[in-house]
This record gives C-alpha cells, sequence and structure tokens, in this order.
C-alpha cells in the first residue's frame, strides 16, 4: 500500500482553491504553505501564456527529510504517507535542508516543522485530503501506487507523467500530467521583483541566470528576452530564504578550532611537549567544544527539546551521529584537560590517541550531515571532508600559534593547512559541478553576492596575508597570521553556507 | 540503498496502522451529517477525536451559490472548516479558494458584531453601541412617516450581493408600496443583460459547457465571474471531451491560458469580431437554416423594413448577408488587431460545432465599452445562426435554468415609479441608473430620506466614489443610512447605522442560479442556530442564536425586515404587517420556517415527494441536504407546446403567429403548432428588435457594431494616452467583500498596472516603478507590470484591490486596507493619500501579527467619471488615459479627483441619452424586463 498523488496541470486552473482548502483544514499559519500554485509565463505577445504547477511535499518514498530528522518527528507510513509529528519535532531545520522541494515550513507556532502530511488524520477517516475534495478541476488524484487498478495507477501508465528533480534519487509518489517543465524545474525560471498581484515575499533569486547561458535584460524595462523553454515566475508563495544563518557557520568554525586544538594538544602529548601546549591549548578545545554544542542547541527552534537528540534518536540521522561523537569528544577530551591540569602526562599520552580519532571525527562528521541535506547540491561535493579535516589542521595550527611560541613547525604546518585548504576551496568554486544547483551555489560564492566576501575575506585577509605573514621569522606575525587564517576560516564557513542555501529549491 | 518499505518505521504511529478498508471517499456519508467524528487536525498524530454536525449552506462570495458543507463542532459551537456540499447540483461538492475562506470571514477579528449608531457627523468615525430595538424602532418609525406622508420614492434600498431576492425582496417593497429597490447591476452587467433581452427577453446565458463542441467565452470562467466554480468545472469537462475553448480577452486571464485560441482584441472591438465571424457562417451558408425559419422574427423584419419584398424566409436569406457585407475578416483585422486567419478558423470552428456551441459573455467587453450591449447581442447572434439555443452544449436563456419558487403572500405591485431609479432619460436600461444617484441627487431630482445599503459599497465600487461621499454626507440629500453588513466599508463609514448581516453561514436565504442545463435551488442557513436548535435550544431570531454561540449580535434580513415592516405598521392600519404574517397562522408574526416551509411544500416541484420518501418534512429536507435538483437536462424549453388550457380562449394572430389571451402574449404557432415561445413581443428569437426602433434608436435594430469611447482612433500615442483595462478580476478576492479573508490576500494583494514592455520601455518605467495616471477627472499614482500579457497601448489593472479606511483602529478590515487621509485642497477637489500600507495588528487571531504585505493595491475607480450607455444604462468602465512618470509629490496610492469635472462629464453623457417617452407615452415598454416591475399603470409618463 503506497498513497501517492497525480496531479494533472491539463485540467488545473490555476485557481488556489487546493491552498486555501489545505490552510483551512490544517490551520496553517500566514506566511507558510504546504501546498501552492506557482504560476510560470512564457512567450511573447500575442504567443505567450501562463502556466500553472501544484507544488508541495512529494511523499517520496526514499524521502531525505526523514533520513535527516535526528528525532523521528518526520516518518515515513507503511501507507506511503510522509508524515510529521509536531511535539517531537526539536526544530533543527535540517528537513527543510535535505528536501529538494521546498516542501518544509517551520511553523511560528510550534516552531516546529511542518508539511503537507497527506492529511492523514483524514486518510485514517476513510477521507481523501482537503485539497483533493476542494478542486473543482478533479486535478489532484489520490490512491494506492501499488494497486494496478487504482485511478492513479492507471492515469501512470498511461498518460505521460513526470515527477520534480528526478535526479534526487528520492523516488517522489506525487506525479504530474501535463505540467510543463519550467514551471517544475527552477533552472528554466526568471523571478521578477513582483508578482502578478502580490508583493514577493522574499529576495528574488533567477536560478535561470545563475545556472549561465542567460543573461536578466540590462533595462529593467523589458521582461527578458523569451530563450526556448524559459519562463516567468508570476506567482509563487514565500519561502524562508536561509533556514541556517550565522550559528551555523559559527558551529561549523568553533568545530574546526577545538578538533584542531584538541589535536595540537594530543601531538604535544604524544611529543612529550605538553609543557609546550600546556593547558591552554586542549582547554581552548574544550572552550570551543562547548561553544559549538551552546550554538547547535541556540540554533534550535525548540531549544528545549535538545535532549530529545538523544532519547528520541533517529540512527540514521548524522545530527545524531555527530552528537554523540561530540558527546564522547568532549568526555574524552574533558578528562584530557584535567589530567593536563594534573600534569599527568601518562595519561594525557594514554587519552591522546583516542583523541585524534574524536577530534577528526568531530571535525569531519558535517561533511555527512550536510551530505544528507539531499537538497543543497552544492553540499554534496566529496572535497567536504577534507576540506573540514584540513580546516581543523589550520584551526589547531592558529592556536598553537597564538598561544605558543611560534616554531618554524607550526608555521609551516599553518603554512600548509592554508594552502590545503585554499586548494580545496578554488576546488569546490571551480571544478566541474555534478549539477547546475552545485555550480550555481558557486557561482554566487565567486561572481555573485557572496563575491566581495569571499575575495576580500576568504582570500585576501583569510589565506594570502596570513601566508604572507608567515614567510618572517617574527612571532608577532605568526600570531597575527594565526588570527587571520581564523578569520579566513570563519568567512569561509559563512559563504559556504549561505551559497548553499541561496539556490531555490522550488 | 535499503528498500524503503522494509525500513521498519521508527515513529510509534506509524508502526500502529492499518489502512481504511474500502478506499478513501470524498465527504462523510450523507446518513453520518448528523454526527461525525474526525480526528484533531492540530493534535495529530495524537488521535484525537471532534464531533461535528455537518450543516449545508451556501457560499456567499460570489454570485454562484455554491453549495458549502459547515464542520460545526459539536461541544465548542464553533465552525471548524467548510467543505463542500456533495448534495449541490451547480457546484457538486467542488468550491473555489473563495469557499473555504469562509472562515476567515467567520473568524474575522475584525468584524462587526453589534449594531452601531453613529456618533457627531455623519462620517466623523464616532459610533456607539444599540441595541436591535433601538436600531429598528428608530428606523422604523422613519419609514412610516414618509409612507405615511405619501414620500414614497424617498425610501430606497440598495444591494450589492444579492442572496435572497428577487421576488422574495420584492415582497417586502411591494407591500410597503414602493419604487425602492436598487442595485449594482449597472456597474455590472446591463450592456450584456441588453444584449440578451433584446433578443430572448431573458437577460442571461446558460451555457451548456459539458456537452459542448466549441466553448467561446468573452469572459474568464475559469477563474471569476458568474458562475466561477460550476462554469469552470463544465468548461474544463467539456474540454475533456473534445471540445475547444476560445477565450476572446485582451489580457492574458488564466482562462486564455488554458483556451486553445487566446484571442486579444483592442477593447471595443469584440462586436466586429463577432460579426465577422457571423458574415463568414452566413457568406458559407453554414447557419442553420431551419432554425432561424422557425425561432427567428425574420417575418417581423421583412414586414417592418422590406414591406415591398417577397415576406418569405428565402427573401430573408438574400438579404441577409448584404447585412453584414463589411465585415470581413480583414475588416475585423483592421479594427480588433485579431489576424483575419485566426478569425476565420475560429469562426469555422462554430460553425462547425453547430447547436453544440456554448458561448458567454458577462460583464468584459460588453462592461467596458460604449455600446458593449452590442457585444453581446453579436455574440448572441453567432449562437442563433449555428442553431445553438437551448440545446444540448448550446447556450440557454438563463431562466430555463433557474427556478424561483413563489413564496406565500405576494403583495400586488407598487403603484408608484422612481424616477431617482429609472430616469427618463433612460428607458431601456437594465436596470437602475444606480450610479447615478449622486449626480441625480445633485440636480435637485429628488431626495432619499431613508437609504438602505446591503453588502454593498458605492463609496468605493462605483465610479466616481467621491461623488458619493458627498451625497452620503449631505444630511439634505440622503436622510438617514442604514448599511446592512457583515464588515467595515469605505461606504459604512458614510451610515447612521451599521447593521451586523451574516456571512454565508449565518444567514437564510433561498438561491437558485442557470449554472448548467438543469434546475435546482440551494438553501442558505445560519448553521449555528441549525446546529443549537437540534440540541433543543429554541431562538426567537438568529441573531439571538448567534449570540448565545458567541459571535455577537449578528443577524439576517430575512428576519430583520419581517421585523420591520411590523415596526412600520404594528396595527396593520397601513396595510403592511399582513404580509409578514404567518400563512399558518393568521394574525402572528411570519417565521422563518414559515416562509420557508411554505415555499418548499407548495411551490418547488418533487421535493415534497422526495422529503416523504426520507421521512422528512421539506424543510427538513433543506436543512439536512441544502439542496434540491428540480429537473436535469433542461434543453428547448421555448419548444414547450402550449398545453390546450392555456390556448382556451386566446387568439393567434394571423401575421405573426403570435397567440394572446386576456391581452397578454402568451405563446406562438410555428409550422401549425402552438409553443409557449421566448417571452418577446414576438415570441420568437428578435435580430431585429422593434423595440429598438421604435424607442429611437433605429439604427442599432439589429445587431450592429458601435465604435467605443475609447476605440484606438482616438488615441494619441505620442501623448501617451492608453486605453485603461480597469475590470478583471482575479481568481482568489471577490469585489469588496473579501478583505477580510487573510488566506486570499495573503496570496493576492496588489493591483499593478500591466503593461506590455514596448509600452514600458518608451515611459521608461520598469516593474515596481510608479506611473501617474491621468483620467478625465483625476489621477493616480500606481506601480507597474512589466508582462508580455497584454495587448501593446493597452495598460490593465485589476479592480479587485486598493481597499481603505480613514481611522486606525476602525472602519476597514487591516488584512486588507491602506490608512489614508482625505483633503479638499479646494472646491469639489478631493485628495487621497496612503499614511500607511497594511501592516500586522494585535488580536485574538495570532496571524493578524504575520501579515507580510504592506501593499494594500491603489483605488482606480475614484478617478472614473460615470459614463453611462445611452441605451443599457451600463456604467463604460474602459477609459481613455495619459501616462506618465511621477513628479516630486507623488506618492504610491495618491488619488486626486474633481468631482465638479465629474459632474459636467455626467452632464455630456446624459447628452447622449434619447429620453422617454415611447410609443404610447410610456416610459419604458411595458414587455421589457425591469426589476420589481410596479403597476402598469405607472408606465404612462405624467400617470
Amino acid at each position: 500500500m503506497r498513497y501517492g498523488f497525480v496531479i494533472d496541470q491539463t485540467r488545473c486552473i490555476g485557481c488556489h482553491a487546493c491552498t486555501v482548502a489545505c490552510k483551512e483544514e490544517n490551520r496553517v499559519p500566514l506566511g507558510t504553505f504546504r501546498t501552492w500554485v506557482k504560476y510560470v509565463e512564457k512567450g511573447e505577445f500575442p504567443n505567450t501564456r501562463r502556466h500553472f504547477a501544484v507544488l508541495r511535499c512529494n511523499h517520496c518514498d526514499n524521502a531525505p527529510c526523514v533520513t535527516i530528522c535526528p528525532t523521528v518527528a518526520l516518518y515515513r507510513r507503511p501507507d506511503g504517507i510522509v508524515d510529521f509529528d509536531r511535539d517531537r519535532c526539536i526544530g533543527c531545520k535540517s528537513c527543510m535542508q535535505a528536501c529538494p522541494y521546498d516542501a518544509l515550513y517551520m511553523d511560528p507556532d510550534t516552531h516546529t516543522a511542518a508539511k503537507c502530511h497527506f492529511c492523514a488524520h483524514r486518510v485514517e477517516r476513510g477521507l481523501e485530503p482537503a485539497c483533493v475534495i476542494v478542486c473543482p478541476e478533479r486535478a489532484i488524484l489520490t490512491g494506492d501506487l501499488d494497486d494496478p487498478e487504482s485511478e492513479v495507477a492507471r492515469v501512470i501508465a498511461r498518460e505521460q507523467v513526470a515527477v520534480r528533480k528526478p535526479e534526487q534519487g528520492t523516488r517522489p509518489k506525487l506525479f504530474y500530467v501535463g505540467a510543463d517543465q519550467a514551471t517544475l524545474a527552477p533552472t528554466l525560471q526568471h523571478v521578477p521583483g513582483a508578482t502578478l498581484w502580490g508583493q514577493r515575499a522574499d529576495e528574488p533569486v533567477s536560478l535561470a541566470a545563475l545556472a549561465g547561458g542567460w543573461q536578466p535584460p540590462r533595462s529593467a524595462a523589458a521582461t527578458p528576452k523569451p530563450v526556448e523553454a524559459l519562463g516567468r515566475v508570476v506567482y509563487d508563495a514565500p519561502h524562508e530564504p536561509r533556514p541556517w544563518g550565522w550559528r551555523v557557520a559559527a558551529y561549523l568554525w568553533t568545530k574546526s578550532v577545538a578538533a584542531g586544538a584538541a589535536l595540537a594538544a594530543a601531538a604535544g602529548a604524544l611529543g612529550g611537549a605538553s609543557a609546550a601546549t600546556g593547558l591552554h591549548v586542549p582547554l581552548v578545545a574544550l572552550v570551543f567544544l562547548l561553544l559549538t554544542a551552546g550554538l547547535l542547541i541556540v540554533d534550535l527552534k525548540r531549544p528545549d527539546r535538545f535532549h530529545y537528540l538523544l532519547l528520541r534518536p533517529n540512527p540514521r540521522s548524522w545530527l545524531v551521529l555527530g552528537a554523540w561523537i561530540l558527546l564522547a569528544f568532549g568526555a574524552v577530551l574533558g578528562v584530557f584537560v584535567v589530567a593536563a591540569g594534573a600534569g599527568a602526562a601518562t595519561v594525557t599520552a594514554v587519552l591522546a590517541g583516542p583523541l585524534v580519532i574524536l577530534a577528526l571525527g568531530a571535525a569531519g562528521y558535517s561533511a555527512f550531515l550536510f551530505g544528507q541535506a539531499e537538497g543543497r547540491d552544492f553540499w554534496q561535493s566529496p572535497l567536504v571532508l577534507p576540506h573540514l579535516l584540513v580546516s581543523a589542521v589550520t584551526a589547531g595550527a592558529a592556536v598553537a600559534l597564538l598561544l605558543t611560541p611560534p616554531s618554524a613547525a607550526l608555521r609551516g604546518l599553518l603554512l600548509v593547512g592554508l594552502g590545503l585548504g585554499f586548494l580545496l576551496v578554488l576546488a569546490e568554486c571551480y571544478t566541474p559541478h555534478p549539477n547546475t544547483d552545485a555550480g550555481a551555489a558557486a557561482r554566487i560564492i565567486t561572481e555573485g553576492r557572496l563575491s566581495r566576501l569571499f575575495w576580500g575575506g576568504v582570500v585576501a585577509v583569510g589565506t594570502v596575508i596570513p601566508a604572507l605573514l608567515l614567510i618572517p621569522a617574527s612571532g608577532a606575525a605568526a600570531a597575527l597570521a594565526g588570527l587571520l587564517a581564523l578569520v579566513g576560516l570563519y568567512l569561509w564557513e559563512d559563504c559556504w553556507v549561505r551559497a548553499g542555501q541561496a539556490v531555490p529549491l522550488s | 540503498m535499503p528498500q524503503p518499505a522494509s525500513i521498519e518505521p521508527l515513529h510509534p504511529t506509524a508502526q500502529n496502522l492499518t489502512a481504511p478498508p474500502g478506499g478513501l471517499s470524498s465527504y462523510p456519508p450523507l446518513e453520518r451529517w448528523a454526527d461525525w467524528e474526525e480526528y484533531d487536525p492540530q493534535a495529530w498524530p495524537r488521535r484525537v477525536d471532534r464531533r461535528y454536525q455537518l450543516v449545508p449552506t451556501i457560499c456567499f462570495n460570489c454570485e454562484a451559490a455554491c453549495g458549502l458543507l459547515a464542520y460545526v463542532d459539536k461541544d465548542r459551537l464553533t465552525i471548524q472548516k467548510f467543505e463542500g456540499n456533495p448534495e449541490h447540483p451547480g457546484s457538486r461538492g467542488r468550491n473555489c479558494a473563495k469557499g473555504p475562506a469562509t472562515l476567515n470571514q467567520v473568524e474575522d477579528p475584525e468584524r462587526i458584531r453589534h449594531p452601531l449608531r453613529r456618533v457627531g457627523p455623519r462620517g466623523g468615525g464616532q459610533w456607539e453601541r444599540v441595541s436591535w430595538d433601538q436600531a429598528l424602532d428608530d428606523i422604523a418609525a422613519r419609514v412610516r412617516k414618509a409612507l405615511v406622508e405619501g414620500r414614497r420614492n424617498e425610501v430606497m434600498y440598495h444591494v450589492g450581493r444579492p442572496g435572497h431576492e428577487l421576488v422574495y425582496h420584492q415582497r417586502i417593497m411591494h407591500a410597503w408600496g414602493i419604487d425602492g429597490h436598487n442595485s449594482h447591476t449597472n456597474v455590472c452587467s446591463a450592456s450584456a443583460r441588453a444584449g440578451y433581452a433584446f433578443w430572448s427577453g431573458l437577460d442571461r446565458p446558460s451555457p451548456d459547457h459539458a456537452n459542448a463542441r466549441f466553448i467561446l467565452l468573452l469572459s474568464s470562467h475559469l477563474e471569476t465571474g458568474h458562475y466561477f466554480n460550476p462554469h469552470a468545472q463544465r468548461i474544463i469537462e467539456g474540454k475533456k471531451r473534445g471540445a475547444k475553448v476560445c477565450a476572446i480577452d485582451t489580457r492574458l486571464s488564466n482562462t486564455a491560458s488554458m483556451a486553445d485560441w487566446w484571442l486579444s482584441p483592442w477593447p471595443g472591438t469584440e462586436a466586429a469580431l463577432l460579426l465577422a465571424m457571423c458574415q463568414l457562417i452566413i457568406a458559407e451558408r453554414r447557419y442553420d437554416r431551419d432554425f432561424l425559419r422557425r425561432w427567428v422574427n425574420w417575418a417581423e423584419y421583412l414586414r417592418e423594413e422590406h414591406p415591398d419584398k417577397p415576406q418569405t424566409f428565402e427573401a430573408f436569406e438574400a438579404i441577409l448577408p448584404t447585412l453584414y457585407a463589411e465585415f470581413t475578416p480583414a475588416f475585423a483585422e483592421r479594427e480588433s488587431g485579431v489576424p483575419a486567419a485566426t478569425i476565420e478558423e475560429v469562426a469555422r470552428e462554430a460553425a462547425h460545432a453547430g447547436s453544440a456551441l456554448a458561448t458567454h459573455v458577462w460583464r468584459n467587453a460588453a462592461a467596458g465599452n460604449l455600446g458593449g450591449w452590442q457585444v453581446a447581442r453579436a455574440l448572441q447572434l453567432l449562437v442563433v445562426l449555428v442553431g445553438a439555443v437551448a440545446t444540448p452544449g448550446g447556450t440557454a436563456p438563463s431562466f430555463y435554468n433557474k427556478a424561483i419558487p413563489a413564496p406565500p403572500l405576494m403583495p400586488p405591485p407598487a403603484k408608484v415609479w422612481s424616477e431617482l431609479l429609472y430616469p427618463p432619460e433612460y428607458p431601456l436600461a437594465f436596470f437602475e441608473m444606480s450610479f447615478l444617484l449622486p449626480h441625480l441627487l445633485k440636480e435637485g431630482r429628488g431626495r432619499v430620506d431613508t437609504y438602505f445599503t446591503r453588502v454593498y459599497n458605492p463609496v468605493w465600487t462605483n465610479p466616481d466614489g467621491f461623488s458619493w461621499i458627498e451625497m452620503l454626507t449631505d444630511e439634505a440629500k440622503v436622510g438617514l443610512h442604514a448599511c446592512l453588513t457583515p464588515v467595515w466599508s469605505e461606504t459604512a463609514w458614510f451610515a447612521d447605522y451599521v447593521l451586523p448581516m451574516g456571512h454565508a453561514s449565518e444567514r437564510h436565504d433561498l438561491m437558485s442560479q442557470e449554472t448548467h442545463a438543469a434546475r435546482w435551488i440551494g438553501f442558505r442557513q445560519p448553521v449555528l442556530r441549525v446546529v443549537l436548535e437540534s440540541q433543543g435550544k429554541r431562538f426567537a431570531t438568529t441573531w439571538e442564536a448567534h449570540a448565545a454561540a458567541g459571535l455577537g449580535e449578528v443577524w439576517e434580513e430575512d428576519e430583520f425586515w419581517i421585523e420591520l415592516s411590523w415596526r412600520i405598521d404594528p396595527d396593520g392600519a397601513l396595510g403592511i404587517r399582513k404580509w409578514f404574517e404567518s400563512p399558518y397562522r393568521p394574525g402572528e408574526k411570519l417565521t422563518i420556517d414559515d416562509f420557508y416551509g411554505w415555499m418548499f411544500e407548495r411551490s418547488v416541484p418533487g421535493l415534497p415527494e422526495a422529503a416523504a420518501r426520507e421521512g422528512l418534512t421539506p424543510l427538513g429536507y433543506m436543512r439536512q441536504r441544502g439542496a434540491f435538483l428540480i429537473e436535469d437536462g433542461v434543453y428547448r424549453t421555448h419548444e414547450t407546446a402550449l398545453a390546450p388550457a392555456a390556448l382556451d380562449g386566446g387568439t393567434v394572430d394571423p401575421a405573426t403567429g403570435v397567440i394572446t389571451k386576456s391581452g397578454a402574449a402568451v405563446g406562438v404557432e410555428v409550422d401549425g403548432r402552438a409553443y409557449v415561445g421566448f417571452p418577446t413581443p414576438s415570441r420568437k428569437l428578435e435580430f431585429y428588435s422593434k423595440t429598438l426602433r421604435d424607442w429611437k434608436w433605429p439604427e442599432y435594430a439589429l445587431p450592429a457594431y458601435i465604435r467605443s469611447h475609447v476605440h484606438w482612433s482616438g488615441m494619441d500615442r505620442q501623448k501617451n494616452e492608453f486605453l485603461l483595462l480597469p475590470t478583471f478580476r482575479l481568481p482568489t478576492l471577490i469585489h469588496t467583500r473579501s478583505g477580510n479573508a487573510k488566506w486570499l490576500y495573503e496570496i493576492s494583494h496588489s493591483n499593478p498596472l500591466w503593461l506590455h514592455p514596448k509600452d514600458a520601455a518608451r515611459l521608461g518605467v520598469a516593474t515596481n516603478d510608479l506611473l501617474k495616471i491621468h483620467t478625465e477627472i483625476g489621477w493616480f499614482v500606481d506601480k507597474v507590470w512589466v508582462t508580455e500579457s497584454i495587448r501593446p497601448g493597452i495598460i490593465a489593472c485589476s479592480h479587485h484591490l486598493g481597499r481603505w479606511r480613514l481611522s486606525e483602529e476602525q472602519g476597514g478590515e487591516r488584512w486588507s486596507t491602506a490608512l489614508v487621509r482625505l483633503e479638499r485642497p479646494g472646491p469639489g477637489q478631493w485628495r487621497l493619500r496612503y499614511l500607511h500600507g497594511i501592516r500586522p495588528f494585535p488580536s485574538e487571531d495570532p496571524d493578524s501579527q504575520r501579515v507580510f504585505w504592506e501593499d494594500a493595491g491603489v483605488h482606480q475607480n475614484l478617478t472614473f467619471s460615470v459614463q453611462p450607455d445611452p441605451v443599457s444604462g451600463q456604467q463604460c468602465w474602459h477609459q481613455k488615459i495619459r501616462a506618465e512618470r511621477p513628479g516630486g509629490d507623488d506618492r504610491y496610492g495618491d488619488v486626486f479627483v474633481d468631482t465638479t469635472k465629474a459632474h459636467e462629464v455626467y452632464r455630456r453623457w446624459l447628452a447622449m441619452a434619447r429620453p422617454a417617452p415611447g410609443p404610447g407615452n410610456l416610459r419604458r415598454p411595458l414587455w421589457l424586463p425591469r426589476a420589481y416591475k410596479p403597476d402598469p399603470s405607472t408606465y404612462r409618463m405624467g400617470s
């Protein structure tokens, strides 16, 4: 038994009845939508028309939101419906990053995630979803996809159907009949600064322009010259443009610092140079680890439910696995700090090995977490893991340079870290991207809205200047280099987190 | 990758799940409506049961009268939601966005909950709460005084959205002995009505879209209009069965987007376009010869215009091609801008469809243009030519598909004629010259002592709204203004009483609309009262039930008029009270149950029997199901044979075949058989209108093309002159009544100026830039929306937005109104300026703090002068305007108007009219439809 939708755009008249009926049935707050109708216009007068597409959760068989959700607030039912439980949600917003279809939003009343849930509460009473029964044109069909005699199964078998973003491998259970490609694919959409009957609640991002090969008009007076399948989005529902803000960038950075400092402390312990790294370096690691945890918690929309991560865990979510790693890392680091404080060199030497492994785990696990954010193609790069590890090393070297006498080895290590990091940054931005979304995000960094921050901040201030400062054997210069390197690391995380979310999902 | 289905769900709810047996259904079964359980959607996935009583009612947003099913929570006595009513024959359980948005209107924290009376000057914004008793006594005394003193034309009832109307409200006006019904018709559909009525005596079209082969729309019925949802269902149904669709609309509507052909003519040239199609069908002799011969009044045409020619159909056929010879496709292309080849293609498609040609025009071109009524007439000519009148898939006159059950106690027509409603200059108007009222009063043609407005907002909706404010604030012109409305409006602000009346689920009405080839009735009812009474409680009035349910003292008109009538004539001495007494209990006050129960028992064929089969009273049946299908598959009503009894004592005119009985035409003989025919003087379809000829419009006796007041030849592009098309609607809003629906305003809240890229480039503006639009009497400033969806040379602007209020806290819905200031810079001069747009506001609804839009749109209608069509009386909405980039002090939303100029323009248009009397010294042809026809004796001038 697998419930699915068929939406027949050859019948849909774009009337928004489904939108409003859904809001009524589920009491969806203003500014948020579980289903909405996108309007896209194509062509030039008089050879033009408006196309509609009803967009919503696709109830994917392989739902990334379910995989990433750390507390099983999102779950796939045996009947195929992807449902949610607001009482379990901690408000981490990772589902909004995992979903490639823009289906989720944060409920402003409960501060928990919500989306179309197929009116599961109606289905269990034997009733079709609210959008289905209101539709004047019977353009929305539901039924059991596994039953070949069901209407949905028959339509899918007989008609030309399409799904959104099949390349994401999510196996959507929402099938469109007669939908124009420009309504389903954001890469084919130019977004004007208003809708035909309203304000745009969010900043317009034209993926068509970001994706390259098409230029918006120089003169704002003209509509863009239509190119082949390109469409103009003349109505769209508002979407929260960037679920993750500075706290997430800061979390990545503090985590790099914590891991790097721990690595430095462990190296010191192993090298018998505990006096050199002393208590300061592991203490810095501990402080930054606590900061990391703090940032993670305050970024939750429901910080009061932070403990659900441990008490109601989804073991497939890297948010959960990451929390466990951080917890173990913290425990070992704590003992290490106490031992270092007590001058127990044997203990620190014994702990150094596990500490290295856990520090690398803490530094690197985010690659898998961001990898589970399937909606954000830019974050899917295989370079993320090595990059995070290099960042930790760079941060560790920088911290050590700030807190300990600047040895040539440390200077060299930082230089290597900066160099490798820079190469990885360039690789993430300039190596061929697997798809247009990832390429578009990279272009936002190198040529778009973030280019000044990137070239001025990440490259000049965070990489080139500290590298130059490391050449003279000056303690002050090296310390400054370490400081700037840390600034550069933060700015990159900021660019990377923002760019990843700057590409519209729908 | 693991097989998802095999993964054991981690969530406890998902682990304990049983699929419902037998698949999903759309609605709870009827037998369980009285007691239905559903899971609380907000508690989900915890399974918390809520118990509902499902009570049917009728939507009150547009005029389509779609069914709604209210889910009333039995414990909380609140409405949880509205779904469609599957028992409703028109809407078939389905709704547009405005249906479920009814819940917003009910729950609106801004709504008016108690009667209010003004304190201080009218329009000053000071109000006090009064009881219904106080309001009724005061108003009744005033009306009584006017009636007793013989000032019967000084009481006027002006309705916007009619619900319960037609003969039901006619009862009240005629019982009072007044000619006092005013409506919104002439800012809306007068021209379409005139065009249809001159043909068939019936003033609306009823297309059978579901069975059509070709659907030709001069309308946007896939998104708005009468009757959007029922028609949209059937248009797509027809399309899916293979019908082709053509939309003629200057701007790209959603309907045009879904059509096989989109024709974007220069506005006002539609009749030329349609006549060219007709001409092609005539020239190629693809018309339905037999239908024309039998049912068109060609004989009358020959008799009157060609008495010298043989009086045969063949002779008419010989003349016919010459009548429209000039309307070649090439000519139509020059006029309209639509390619000749496309016109030919569409004409052949219409011919191919034959009797399955479904067409519709209601506002659009008809309402926009001088001579717009000829657009409807030309469209109907096409229908007549292919013989698609009242056929399966064709276009029927409206009343064939409408049911008007007779109410108890119909008073005789009033013996009075109001020249404020029907001034002699407009003897053929459809109907009241409502929007001229301020100018008529300004000319000293009369006075209104007691003025009721009901769900009507002329200050905002009508052209030249500042003249309405001048009228309403002048107590010498309007003695008392009682505004019956569920919500604040620009007009309510200028009332003496604001009387809260119910929304869709808070009132009784009997509805019937020509949604398709059938006849049905729908029953609107106050669902909270129904539930309370089914729980054993009893209420004398609906407002008391509403107060008990916590809604406030919200009433309904049915009871209001009965109560008011009793107080006007408490002892029955005026002869009014007797019409408001129970038909069951003489001398006692008429109740709602009496009124509707009587009609359902006696005036709805088949209903008593259907009710008896279910063991219900007819009223009980309607309360349970909310609708009843009287007859399905209604076709060719004009071919109904006259019953022998009807013929008995009648005479047949040997020349015309018209059958007359007791001085009234009752039918017509065709090919030797007697039929009811059409309610025209000839009882046939009047291709030739003797009426128009006799009433001083001989040049328009046949369907013709009238060049509009906004024809392209009058526009100088070099001076940045444009045609402003200000008449289109949005799928999500409904005029002035949806400002209380947050879910609708969230989707649409701006009415920018649609501008073609070429025009935008010429003016040097881009999307979101401001543009100043000069009309003949003022100007407004709006922002630009550059689009390929409009013809170059045309600027289009939806009339659905631009709501405003004058006080921060009161006088307008804060979901939808901008706060503005009104200034009077000089005599007759008005300026409106935005103080601020829409803002989040505190209320019991947390959503009011989440309003994310600031834009309320721009109120363009203020800057339009009245432009009455001299024949139909329709406000010709399209404007010739000049566009310019705004100057230093101009701001978004600014409006400036000079009402002195507005009156001058009124005088100029008035001069175009050809006044009564017509033949027989009549004010108006006796046969022509008129709302609330008064006694025939009043038709004679000087009577």
